[in-house]
């Protein structure tokens, strides 16, 4: 009974979300206060039904009823009952309906918090989420149905697949998908604002905080899949260039964009068309980054020969909503009302730059992801267009936008003063100056570009701690009113500040890593001893074992650093029984920062053990710069001003104490 | 019938969600738009108090930034729509919309798509389901629990081993075959199963520990036929085809004329050009002892004539009434004997349209697909 | 400024910025791109010594040689052609014998392959399409049979 329950209220879902695509719109067309009320229970209502829809999938998945052929496929008796749960999105049918479920929860906390919306927005902005429903449920119901039956119900479920029983992998789709489909939001808010031909500053107030939120789970979401990447393929590499992972980057630079945009069009009642667009353009792709990840669809393009109604489907998708929505934009922005002007130099002209090189670094990711594909479907010639291509594009685009981040939230708005910006940031430029000349005398005859990476991480840092302490009025007032200030500051102020630095921690991780590292491969027998980065490591032993389900073995290594043990760290071969699959188990150890990572290969015939061992220098702030990113997102997102629904500003409290000039 | 109660409740409560706000005098008076706006905007205008107030900006940036917020506070307010109103006509077209579509929509699609008849089988229902009620599946998977509980019952092994094989679980088979051997000793017919199994999972190649297990088989039991085709599989396979036909010479030999499996052999005799035995007898049904006697005068063109014949007869014959299993699999071993592997294949694939309700009849024609390397 | 001088400066950057990015992308692509090759395509197109290349088709059975300082020689056919590859560090997991592989690397002088990477596939079902592509050409794997 559960999978029919879970399968009617799709269906009912979905007769749900063609209602809420019509009524709504219908409502807002024809300015009948009724119908557009009718919007947000609709999106609520629908919300239910697609968590009633996906409660029923675990349920089945949890109790392994392998009448359903998707449990069959994706699921097996044995596995730990916490990866039967997150199996259940571990396939393609599941994640579409997790993409769903994101989808309508989004929907749902609109209309649940969007009581501060103009009733024509809401009603619009409800009506385009309940359509992104219709698409991607008849998506599922008619290709991807995970709720298909099977006669006689076998056994036993196929898969075991031990790659996938693993924690990082089960959480960082859904983060992911708490991204891209954040972002359908506020192409909701865009496509709503053309429809009605109206649009104002007072939107982009209320866009923003979905663009944060979309932008800091996508933060994150990237993160962990990198880690993940790290930790559990075994080669020491945490970014590859893959599709997959160039499919979330694309959306995080478009949104990176929008996030920004957004602050002008709300401050200055500018880039009102360019801040539409941004939010078209973040959901395209993230569209495209759904279908990339999970389908494989878009990574070759025989899949459409193997599985035509999908491939038609999908591609029936993005050309509906990445077309339909382009065309409105071209039909509709020019008649939008021109907004406010500003000198190049200014808080706007640095956003305006910023926003210039972010979208042009997705498009570099674009070309470089999609080109094998076009030139593949053209003449049959299969490429791969590797890391360097990357590498050399996105790096040269990120650079200047890196220098010029601690310059953009120290100019004025309208007409900037871009020397006395440049005074202001001496001191943060002497110190990053200083600390490359430090590190370039240290690691002399190391990579020579690597100590200007550095100055430049530090500048990024420093400047973002630059901002704050102006706005404190550092230098200028005494410290008791700093600590004042400091206080009065609206927390989008620090939420932009962590997340400036975090750039700069990030930068300085990769730097350091991609730098500094020491890599060393060799065959070792037990005993045998190697250095590596500063450490010494020896093969103690290996050592057989048997898990629950698998049967390893470990390579223990003894770690000394200057000649002082330091614990051991192992690395282990596994051997699934149950499908005879072997995996690595990496051993990592954490110093400060850095990290050694060991990896083990095959046995090798003088009785010794293939041996991959990395010292990687500060490689952990990559990712905790993005975490610090993430934290500064979530931080502007609780800003006051910011909060969905709150009701107008309730104090305007000033200390007392607070002079009302210090010029 | 709980089950249709289920659905006719989520239907009324996915209707109400609309019909709800719908309501007569739900609509109270619309606040107008421009409120929203001018909430916002006065929240911006006390922040620039607040930065002038702290000296983040100077005063004439301020007053600027104030003059800028002012106009866009007039023209929001200016630019009001007129306070949107309800109307009964389309109020009532929404509710019948919703009361005749929502269950419109929402029952033809899942009728189309969705299994009402179908119970939920948790797979521990299933397990405790009485025996007799409980599916072929089942009784393998509780065989399984059992052994995997009492690992060490060799018996329990070697009775699931030939299941696992049939249903195609060649790796699950090869492993029971050894636990078998570990535990119970070995003897020709688990050594033969083991190496089966291995050459199955390899997809057709004799491994090398298949052919190991085959030679084991042989030097236990010296008669044991499937284990000496095997071993000439291996020698053909490794290219040594003096090996193989001398190997399936004497196997031929020492068969009874009206073996089964002779016409493999001779299959495989012909391959690796070694002279085929002098007795001929393809184990088709029907052949009467003067057609054997016919055939054994005749030249192998006329001999692969007349067995063609048979073949297509029998063919004929499973088109006409599908139902006899073993007539299926003899066809699709027949074909492929023949070299004709498209027909073998297709062949299986009726064979699986036939019995696709049956698991045991699709594990036993997958077995035989695999076992001659058709790939399925 | 007039307003329309400044949007004209907005634009004329924002086109320059453009300009650089899509110069940058074609500079980039020429130098980056691998082409994928099998080994009958290499047996027939005899590509010049030190060309990058990546080379897609089965690890041949028996012909993996393990030596005890990490190297590894292997050879890659596709049943028209055969390659030798040679490759220092930890093959991947799935790596076998009678396996889909593909390596990236550098063709030598002597015909033989170094590989600076060598992927195998991902999870069981999983064939690289190139790969599976080549060999379909070749003759030596179909559609839907037993590379399981």
């Amino acid at each position: 009974m559960i999978p029919e329950i879970g399968h009617y209220a799709l269906v009912l879902a979905l007769a749900l979300a063609i209602l809420q695509t019509v009524l709504p719109i219908w409502g807002a067309r024809a300015g009948d206060e009724a119908l557009m009320r009718v919007g947000p229970p609709l999106a609520i209502a629908f919300a239910g039904f697609v968590i009633l829809s996906f409660a029923a999938l675990v349920a089945v998945y949890v109790q392994s009823d392998f009448s359903v052929v998707n449990v069959v496929e994706n699921s097996h008796s044995m596995k730990p009952l916490l990866y039967k749960i997150t199996g259940t999105w571990g396939n393609h049918e599941g994640s579409m309906l997790l993409w769903v479920l994101v989808l309508a929860l989004f929907g749902g906390t609109v209309a649940l918090f969007g009581s501060n919306l103009p009733s024509r927005l809401k009603a619009n902005v409800i009506g385009v989420q309940g359509s992104i429903g219709v698409a991607f449920l008849l998506f599922i119901l008619l290709t991807s149905n995970p709720f298909l039956r099977m006669v006689p119900a076998p056994a036993e479920g196929r898969d075991l697949n031990p790659i996938l029983q693993d924690i990082g992998l089960a959480i960082h789709p859904p983060l992911l998908y708490l991204g891209y489909v954040g972002f359908s939001v506020t192409f909701a808010f865009a496509i709503a604002a053309l429809i009605d031909g109206r649009i104002d500053a007072a939107w982009a107030r209320w866009v923003r905080p979905w663009a944060l939120a979309a932008w800091a789970f996508l933060t994150v979401g990237i993160a962990m899949g990198s880690y993940w990447a790290y930790y559990e393929l075994g080669w020491g590499g945490w970014w590859f260039w893959d599709p997959v992972e160039n499919a979330s980057l694309m959306p995080w630079f478009a949104g990176t964009a929008l996030i920004h945009s957004a602050v002008v069009m709300e401050k200055r009642d500018a880039l009102k068309v360019w801040t539409i667009l941004l939010a078209i353009l973040a959901f395209s792709l993230s569209l495209l980054g759904t279908f990339l990840v999970r389908s494989g669809v878009l990574t070759s393009v025989h899949a459409f020969a193997t599985d035509p109604t999908r491939g038609v489907f999908i591609l029936a998708i993005l050309v509906a909503f990445i077309g339909g929505s382009l065309a409105l934009f071209a039909w509709r922005a020019p008649l939008l009302r021109q907004g406010g002007i500003f000198a190049p130099v200014s808080r706007e002209g640095a956003l305006v730059l910023n926003n210039l090189l972010l979208t042009a670094s997705a498009a570099a990711v674009l070309v470089g992801t999609l080109y094998p594909l076009a030139l593949e479907a053209f003449n049959g010639e299969k490429i791969t267009v590797g890391p360097p291509y990357f590498n050399v594009t996105v790096g040269a685009l990120m650079l200047p936008v890196a220098f010029a981040m601690p310059f953009g939230p120290l100019l004025a708005w309208k007409r900037g003063d871009l020397v006395g910006v440049g005074q202001r940031l001496m001191a943060a430029f002497a110190l990053a100056l200083v600390a490359a000349g430090v590190v370039a005398v240290a690691t002399e005859g190391g990579p020579v570009l690597a100590p200007f990476g550095i100055g430049l991480a530090a500048f990024v840092i420093l400047g973002a701690v630059t901002d704050l302490a102006e706005r404190a009025g550092l230098g200028r007032v005494s410290p008791g009113t700093m600590l004042a200030r400091l206080r009065g500051l609206p927390r989008a102020a620090y939420g932009t500040m962590l997340a400036h630095a975090g750039i700069g921690i990030c930068l300085l991780g990769i730097v350091a890593e991609t730098s500094w590292s020491s890599e060393r491969i060799i065959g070792a027998k037990p005993g045998d001893a190697f250095p590596v980065g500063g450490f010494e490591l020896r093969l103690e032993r290996l050592e057989p074992r048997t898990g629950p389900n698998y049967r390893d073995v470990a390579a223990v290594f003894s770690v000394r650093r200057g000649g002082v043990e330091e614990g051991t760290v192992e690395s282990s071969k596994r051997i699934f029984t149950a499908r005879n699959m072997p995996t690595t188990e990496a051993g990592i150890r954490t110093f400060g920062f850095s990290q050694l990572y060991v990896s083990v290969g095959d046995e090798l015939p003088g009785g010794g053990i293939g041996v991959r061992a990395y010292y990687k220098p500060l490689v952990t702030l990559i990712w905790l710069g993005a975490v610090v990113m993430a934290l500064g997102g979530a931080l502007s997102l609780s800003d006051r001003r910011l909060r969905v629904g709150a009701p107008k500003p309730a104090r305007r409290k000033q200390p007392a104490a607070l002079p009302a000039a210090a010029e | 019938m709980l089950l249709w109660t289920a659905f006719a409740l989520m239907t009324g409560a996915a209707i109400l969600a609309v019909l709800w706000p719908l309501r007569a005098r739900a609509v109270g008076p619309a606040a107008p738009d421009a409120a929203a706006d001018l909430a916002v905007y006065r929240d911006q205008l006390s922040e620039i108090e607040r930065d002038r107030a702290s000296g983040l900006i100077g005063e004439a940036e301020g007053e600027a930034a104030r003059t800028e917020i002012a106009r866009r506070m007039l023209r929001a307010a200016d630019e009001t729509a007129p306070v949107p109103d309800g109307s009964d006509t389309r109020r009532r077209a929404a509710a019948v919309v919703a009361l005749v579509g929502v269950p419109l929509i929402a029952g033809g699609l899942y009728l189309a798509l969705g299994s009402p008849e179908l119970e939920g089988q948790p797979l521990a229902a299933r397990l405790d389901a009485r025996p007799e009620q409980a599916d072929i599946a089942v009784l393998l998977r509780k065989v399984e629990g059992h052994l995997e509980s009492n690992p060490d019952d060799g018996r329990g092994h070697e009775v699931v081993a030939p299941i696992y094989y049939r249903l195609g679980r060649v790796d699950d088979a090869a492993r029971a075959w050894s636990n078998a051997i570990r535990l119970l000793g070995p003897n020709a017919a688990r050594e033969t199963g083991l190496g089966e199994a291995l050459t199955a999972a390899a997809g057709g190649v004799v491994t090398a520990d298949a052919r190991q297990a085959f030679a084991r088989a042989v030097a236990a039991d010296p008669d044991s036929v499937k284990a000496r085709y095997y071993l000439g599989l291996a020698a053909e396979q490794d290219g040594r085809k003096d090996e193989a036909g001398a190997i399936w010479g004497k196997l031929a030999a020492d068969s009874p004329p009206d073996a089964p499996w002779l016409p493999t052999v001779r299959a495989g005799l012909e391959r690796v050009g070694a002279p085929l035995p002098p007795v001929a007898a393809p184990a088709m049904p029907g052949p009467g002892a003067a057609d054997v006697a016919a055939a054994r005068d005749m030249t192998p063109e006329q001999r692969a004539t007349m067995i063609r014949g048979m073949v297509e007869g029998l063919a004929q014959r499973l088109a006409q009434n599908g139902d006899d299993l073993d007539g299926w699999l003899r066809l699709v071993r027949a074909w492929s004997v023949l070299g004709e592997a498209d027909k073998a294949k297709a062949a299986a694939g009726d064979a699986r349209r036939h019995f696709a309700d049956d698991a045991k009849a699709t594990g036993r024609i997958d077995a035989l697909t695999q076992e001659l390397g058709l790939g399925s | 400024m007039t307003r329309k001088g400044r949007r004209l400066v907005l634009i004329g950057s924002a086109l320059g910025v453009l300009a650089i990015a899509a110069g940058l992308m074609l500079y980039a692509l020429t130098d980056t791109i691998v082409f994928f090759r099998s080994p009958s395509e290499i047996a027939a197109e005899h590509p010049a010594p030190g060309t990058r290349l990546r080379l897609g088709g089965l690890v041949k059975q028996g012909s993996v040689e393990k030596q005890d300082d990490a190297h590894i020689r292997f050879v890659v056919t596709d049943g028209g052609a055969d390659v030798r590859v040679g490759y220092t560090g930890l093959l991947p997991d799935l790596f076998r014998e009678g396996q889909g592989v593909v390596a990236e690397g550098q063709l030598l002088p002597d015909g033989s392959f170094r590989a600076d990477s060598v992927l195998a596939k991902h999870d069981e079902k999983y064939m690289p399409k190139e790969v599976a592509d080549a060999l379909k050409k070749q003759g030596v794997w179909k559609e839907g049979e037993g590379v399981q």
